[in-house]
């Protein structure tokens, strides 16, 4: 029946029956694609009417009782999007509607379509069409490899199905089969021509407040992450499994788009750890009907945590942040340093949310994290079990100095870096600003910034030739800036304020070199002259620091004959001669420029969603194939 | 117990000397009396209201008048009362009057109970004068107190059931205090006295939702002691069934359309107060509180409600009058049992915090904590400010809830929802200037929840181009207004003359700002509670009310609770009987003894709440954080010994370790150490946990055999013990058993009722009533009463016991 579709002829012509009995057989989806894509430029013109018939009847089909009908009507339209695309992936978005539709009827039909899937997925049909559906929106999404050439999607910008995705996701039973595709669905429509135009799904998306649809946005990427931090850990470190990009990007545009998102990360649950397949249902999920159930019976069946006490609790932010671990640790691969980079950018986006930070330094909220640690040969395996709990910050820390002591090669992740430094300096200005004294080891914080800083020194030359070491350099001064002078308003104890004079007398080498080198790209004219300078005049009490106690404890030496002074001899020297000291008060310490995808980031998201499409039509393909068990189980019902 | 027993006279002590009234006590025509209740009794759908009530004690006090006046002495004030029966208030004050005359007349100290101690001592030593009995009856000084007492010993049906009538007229607060009395007489004693209560407790069951729920739980609690097969088809059990099934609506539209009932039926919500609750009319309907939800799917019909039309919420409402209050009482105590399978302090703590914050997914809701003192609905838990407290195998915990005070938490509409990230525009930390709001928004931010709806409008296309614009953020103002502490860089960018700064302020400053508060604890994962209960109190409300999204209302409040499971409260809540009773007797005769009873909360017999005391730590944790002597810490919390503030401290220590000194002596209580003790903010210590008093110790290890706990560390606080707060505290002990002493018929009754067909260990043994009789010392001069308290004092300053007590509390608990 198909090869009637592919001749001149109307196929209804000869048999008035012809349409409804299509949609009764089964689809051969592989014949229907490649005989479309087969049908070369001359025929094409001819048969587009009947494609465009084929169309027309697919849309009419979906609204039928029939529920094979629907289902094979679901499939053709997948295929065929799918045929014409791959036919004509040089052709314009417009030559491809004319095919698929014809111009004339292409809004009435998208309209009509995109209708007919908005009822079948907010309908209380079978949740097998409602997948079906999601699939073909998917396949619909991915058909090119930049979304935002994809001219289809401009009438489901205007048709919006916005609604229907959170309908999905705030229904516990429908979140738990389909919440997976709806979410990563909805992170690829916000990504449709973002920047250069009004997007709908991303206003929308900017301002849903309705808790159960966000904490079902937030199960979903938690799941996904949860499983995938099992996965990683019950493998060795080499098993290298595909880091999942889309739900990463469905998070990030979760928390940098709605500011209501942020409180959902912070939510608790019972860690998922165990081998809980993101597509099941899962019924412990906290965020049971909020507006939906009377709350006397919903107190009835309450739904209770699993009663085991090894449980830990968890939220999706830890989730996350075990995640980020994982991901960081390995950033060769282009996946991973995409998925690193993005994990970043989220971090970011957290550290500049006032109710983030708020419930990031909340001291009754305390965690413990196990963070992933690269095992390294200087490094004593850290022993997990003992790590304190503690407010979340403090694993967010955790994070970026094991980041920043275990990336120093030569294929220097310069971006990643100056992420880093700068998720540091917010969490600081916050502490800063709302005097929080947290108590966490900083020592470890300046010793890995230091050993940053003679990394940079070491490798100027090479890491030159790519980068502008002196604009990290300058962040990293201004880390110890921030201390140095705002250390009164945030440190944990007085303790640790001498602490951080030891440190950095005892690394004043360092300090000291870096000062010769920009010193003297300073004054050399070349493109580094200003960034260098900056440096320069940044270092100037660090230097005050240690030409002010170097001596100080040379003569304490010498007066007391001790060659190596220990630690609290050289305290206790810090300690008894700070008020000789004078320090400058430098400009703009505390204030930092806040994220913006735009323009800065755009290529970045552009790659990634390209990425994204990619993999999501492959493994949307592979699905409809087994859409033939799809077709049984409708059979025996009908 | 039988009727034709001849004995009339309300005191078992009473000799068996048969009276002409005797008789008349068991004729037919005094069983009548009963009538209007013994039918309420029968059939429940028939209203009792406090008019036919009121009718009913007329008729009673006629029949016995009319008896009293055909075979015995009459005196003409009787006569009054024979008048046909008239209305209740001029009935009743023509007897009044005389008899008051008479009373100061015989007594001249005059004061009100004392009086009437009098009257009724008399009235033991003298049967035959029943008419004593009827004046007092009638008379203003009876209070519930002494209706209590004579339901309690009198074992003739008439002034039982006349009794029964009269709690009718007191006011609700003054009987509820008694109702652990009342439902443990009605559990444990004769069909009659049953039947005297049963009506009145109907009524107010019909009345009030928390009066029933509180009745369902204090009779499941006092019912558990009886034996398995006998409290299934006891009369304690059926009522509680009665009430929990929910039978007992408010009666009919009858009753409220009748503007004639004396006592006011939760009145229809009129649409002011309706409104008033309305905070946002939402037009979103999936928003909408749930427990509106519930009344529609409950009731299956489509009514629609809208804010503005609460009353068809309030006249559905009483399908599930019992059950969200109910449900949320389950929740609570479901998590203390799943938090006592842990076993870390730490894994409980945040096991509890996040089945918390499940629950808050449910509110708000028609639900409410017993132990406030006004009406409102629960709003949010703060979860995060959950803490669990110091128990050895049991999981207390304490939780914060934030309410929202209202008229009548029956009838007021449930507050809306508003979600926790609503928060977010209205914190007050919020300095940085917010990315992409345009002035519109943020003037709409501020009132955040009547513009709840808005966002469709309000945002519009620019906003989302405005999101993404990059604001560099710009300092305008320095949110340091201290300035001299950490200069803010703003200043520096006005002057391009450099800044400097000395390294030596800074540090100054650090170590400055550190000392600056030294009162809080340090956090310790063993003792999680330390820390949240050092906050003060006024801070703590002030921070969560900053974090709610409700805080901004102007009806927000905070209260605490401690959720106990798996321990048995009753013996608490006699405590705070006595405790309260003592409190208003010391009140009363004015002397200056502080105690601080703290509302229980019994839900059955292994599990309940306890109102937190506020602003206060125990002695063990001020020891062990402080590290410093309970005067050193006074020192350092209040001043040198001669500031204002340390004598004010000091002052309230006395008086308050007077006050449980005698607590400790007349109840025995026991297991005192150093965890059981709290010190308030002001320098009172409260003495907590009663589970040993009267005849149980704990482990009879024979322990603690002085009178009450002085160590010398609360010697020392005093000032030593040759000082004059010394000797005040001294002298306050002998004003306050002085006191105690003259109405301890008032303390005993609290205790005595309770020793009822109860298994409490308090009451082990036989002597339990006796020795607390004897505590009191009646036949002592004050003179002996004196030395009686320096002997205890000094009994218990020299004791080794207690130092002893600490040592083995210290071995087995880790308590210091």
């Amino acid at each position: 029946m198909y090869d009637e579709i592919f001749a001149k002829e109307n196929p209804a012509k000869n048999n008035p029956r012809f349409w409804d009995e299509l949609f009764l057989m089964k689809v051969n989806l592989e014949y229907l694609e490649s005989k479309l894509e087969s049908v070369d430029g001359e025929e094409v013109q001819r048969i587009q009417d009947n494609i465009n018939s084929l169309f027309h009847h697919c849309v009419q089909a979906l609204g039928e009782e029939h529920q094979i009908k629907v289902v094979n009507a679901l499939q053709t339209l997948c295929a065929l999007f799918r045929g014409v695309h791959q036919k004509n992936k040089s052709a314009s978005g417009f030559d491809i509607i004319n095919m698929l539709m014809g111009f004339d009827k292409a809004e009435q039909r998208m309209k009509d379509l995109m209708e007919r899937l908005d009822s079948l997925l907010c309908g209380d049909g079978s949740e097998s069409l409602k997948s079906l559906c999601l699939k073909l929106l998917l396949c619909l999404v991915t058909v090119t490899d930049n979304i935002s050439q994809n001219t289809i999607l401009e009438y489901v910008m205007i048709n919006s199905i916005f609604e229907a995705i959170l309908q999905i996701l705030s229904d516990v039973s429908s979140r738990g089969q389909h919440g997976y595709d709806a979410v990563v669905l909805l992170a690829l429509l916000v990504n449709y021509r973002k920047y250069e135009s009004v997007n709908p799904y991303i206003v929308k998306l900017s301002i849903v407040d309705d808790e159960p649809t966000l904490d079902g946005m937030g199960m979903v990427v938690h799941q996904a992450l949860t499983e995938y931090n099992r996965v990683h850990s019950n493998h060795s470190l080499s098993f290298i499994s595909r880091t999942n990009e889309a739900i990463l990007l469905a998070l990030y545009e979760a928390v940098h788009l709605n500011r209501n998102f942020i409180t959902v990360l912070a939510q608790s649950h019972p860690e998922i750890d165990i081998a809980v397949t993101p597509t099941t249902p899962t019924p412990t999920t906290p965020t049971t009907p909020l507006g939906t159930t009377p709350p006397s019976l919903d107190m009835m069946n309450n739904p209770e945590l699993p009663l085991d006490p090894n449980l830990q609790t968890s939220n999706l932010l830890i989730t996350f942040l075990k995640y980020a671990s994982i991901v960081m640790q390995d950033t060769k691969d282009e996946h991973r340093l995409n998925s690193a980079r993005l994990c970043l950018i989220i971090l970011t986006c957290i550290a500049e949310d006032q109710y983030a930070d708020a419930f990031l330094h909340d001291d009754n909220m305390n965690f413990r994290v196990n963070l992933h640690r690269m095992p390294m040969r200087h490094r004593k395996k850290a022993v997990d079990k003992n790590i304190p709990s503690r407010p979340l910050v403090c694993a967010v820390l955790d994070l970026m100095v094991e980041f920043i002591v275990t990336h120093m090669m030569k294929d220097f992740p310069m971006d990643l870096y100056l992420r880093c430094v700068q998720i540091i300096h917010k969490l600081l200005c916050y502490q800063k600003k709302c005097r929080i004294r947290l108590h966490y080891t900083w020592r470890e914080l300046w010793s890995a910034l230091i050993n940053l800083l003679k990394f940079l020194l070491s490798n100027e030359t090479t890491l030159l030739a790519k980068h502008n070491i002196f604009h990290l350099a300058l962040l990293v001064v201004n880390l110890f800036n921030m201390f140095i002078t705002y250390g009164d308003t945030f440190l944990p104890t007085s303790n640790s304020y001498d602490e951080l004079y030891y440190e950095i007398v005892r690394m004043h080498q360092v300090f000291d070199n870096l000062y010769c080198m920009v010193l003297r790209v300073s004054t050399n004219t070349g493109q580094w002259k200003e960034a260098a300078s900056k440096v320069t005049h940044a270092l100037v009490n660090v230097r005050a620091i240690i030409n002010h106690f170097n001596p100080k404890i040379e003569s304490y030496a010498a007066v007391n004959h001790i060659s190596q002074l220990s630690e609290e001899q050289v305290l206790e020297v810090v300690r008894s001669n700070y008020d000789t000291l004078t320090l400058k008060l430098q400009d703009g310490l505390d204030q930092f420029e806040r994220y913006s995808e735009q323009p800065k980031e755009a290529a970045f998201f552009k790659e990634l969603v390209r990425s994204i499409s990619l993999n999501v039509r492959k493994n949307v393909s592979l699905n409809t194939l087994s859409q033939d068990v799809l077709l049984k189980e409708f059979s025996t019902i009908s | 117990m039988d009727d034709t027993e001849p004995d009339l006279s309300p005191t078992p002590s009473d000799q068996n000397s048969p009276s002409p009234s005797l008789s008349i006590s068991s004729s037919p025509s005094l069983s009548l009396p009963s009538t209007p209740s013994s039918e309420g009794v029968g059939e429940l759908s028939l209203v009792i209201d406090a008019e036919v009530a009121q009718r009913a004690c007329q008729e009673v006090l006629q029949k016995v008048k009319l008896q009293q006046v055909e075979g015995d002495v009459t005196d003409p004030q009787d006569r009054v009362g024979q008048d046909p029966p008239g209305p209740p208030a001029p009935a009743l004050t023509p007897t009044v009057k005389p008899l008051k005359i008479r009373e100061e007349v015989d007594d001249p100290e005059g004061v009100a109970p004392g009086s009437v101690k009098s009257a009724r001592r008399r009235q033991r030593h003298n049967p035959s004068k029943q008419s004593w009995l009827l004046r007092l009856f009638e008379s203003k000084l009876f209070d519930v107190s002494m209706a209590i007492s004579y339901l309690h010993n009198s074992k003739e049906p008439g002034v039982q059931a006349y009794i029964g009538n009269r709690l009718f007229s007191f006011p609700h607060e003054d009987v509820d205090f008694y109702l652990p009395q009342l439902l443990n007489m009605y559990i444990h004693m004769d069909e009659d006295v049953g039947d005297a209560i049963k009506p009145y407790v109907v009524h107010r069951c019909r009345q009030s939702i928390s009066f029933s729920l509180q009745c369902a739980w204090l009779l499941g609690a006092y019912s558990s002691d009886m034996h398995i097969s006998t409290q299934r088809h006891s009369r304690g059990t059926k009522l509680r069934k009665l009430i929990l099934s929910d039978e007992l609506k408010p009666a009919g539209p009858r009753a409220r359309r009748d503007p004639l009932t004396l006592t006011p039926f939760c009145p229809v919500t009129s649409p002011a107060s309706g409104g008033e609750h309305s905070l946002s009319p939402s037009k979103r309907t999936h928003q909408r509180s749930k427990s509106d939800a519930t009344v529609s799917i409950s009731l299956s019909s489509n009514l629609k409600r809208t804010a503005s039309n609460p009353k068809v919420e309030s006249s559905q409402d009483e399908p599930v009058r019992l059950a969200p209050q109910r449900e949320f009482i389950k929740s609570l105590m479901g998590i203390g049992k799943r938090l006592a399978t842990l076993p870390t302090k730490e894994q409980k703590t945040q096991r509890l915090i996040s089945e918390l914050s499940l629950l808050n997914h449910k509110l708000p809701a028609r639900v409410w904590l017993p132990t406030a003192a006004f009406d409102h609905h629960v709003v949010r838990v703060p979860h995060t400010q959950a803490v669990v407290l110091n128990s050895k195998d049991k999981a207390p915990y304490l939780i914060y809830v934030e309410v929202l005070e209202c008229e009548n938490f029956e009838t007021s509409s449930v507050p809306i929802r508003i979600p926790e990230n609503r928060i977010r525009s209205t914190r007050s930390v919020e300095n940085l200037p917010d990315c992409g709001m345009t002035a519109e928004q943020r003037a709409g931010s501020f009132s955040i929840v009547p513009n709840y709806d808005n966002d469709d409008e309000a945002w519009s296309v620019d906003d989302i181009g405005e999101l993404q614009v990059e604001l560099p953020e710009v300092h305008t103002n320095s949110c340091d207004n201290i300035s001299q502490f950490s200069v803010d860089s703003i200043t520096s960018l006005e002057s391009k003359e450099p800044v400097f700064i000395a390294a030596g302020d800074i540090r100054r400053r650090l170590s400055e700002q550190l000392a600056q508060a030294p009162t809080t604890f340090k956090r310790d994962p063993e003792d999680p509670s330390a820390v949240a209960l050092k906050e003060p109190w006024e801070e703590k409300v002030r921070r969560i009310r900053e974090g709610s999204p409700y805080g901004h209302l102007p009806n927000w409040r905070l209260l605490s609770v401690i959720v106990k499971c798996g321990d048995d409260l009753r013996q608490e809540l006699l405590a705070f009987q006595v405790l309260q009773q003592l409190k208003s007797i010391w009140e009363q005769e004015r002397v200056p003894l502080w105690i601080k009873p703290y509302k229980i909360l019994v839900l059955s017999s292994d599990s309940g709440m306890i109102e937190p005391v506020v602003n206060a730590v125990s002695l063990h944790q001020v020891k062990k954080q402080s590290q410093l002597s309970l005067l050193d810490y006074f020192l350092q919390e209040h001043g040198a010994t001669t500031t204002e503030e340390f004598l004010t401290a000091q002052r309230n220590f006395v008086q308050s370790c007077a006050g449980y000194s005698l607590i400790c002596y007349l109840l025995q209580v026991k297991d005192r150490h150093n965890g059981n003790i709290l010190l308030d903010a002001d320098g009172h210590i409260i003495h907590i946990d009663f589970g040993f008093i009267l005849s149980s110790s704990p482990k009879n290890l024979g322990f603690e055999t002085s009178a009450f706990k002085l160590t010398t560390e609360f010697v020392d606080v005093m000032g030593g013990p040759d000082g004059d707060m010394f000797n005040y505290y001294k002298m306050l002990m002998l004003q306050g058993l002085i006191a105690a002493r003259k109405h301890m018929d008032r303390v005993l009754q609290i205790v005595e009722i309770m020793q009822q067909g109860s298994q409490l260990p308090c009451f082990h043994g036989s002597s339990t009533m006796r020795g607390l009789k004897e505590r009191f010392h009646m036949s002592l001069t004050e003179e002996q009463l004196q030395l009686l308290i320096d002997q205890l004092v000094d009994g218990s300053m020299r004791s080794l016991t207690t130092k002893l007590y600490d040592g083995f509390q210290y071995l087995t608990n880790g308590i210091m």
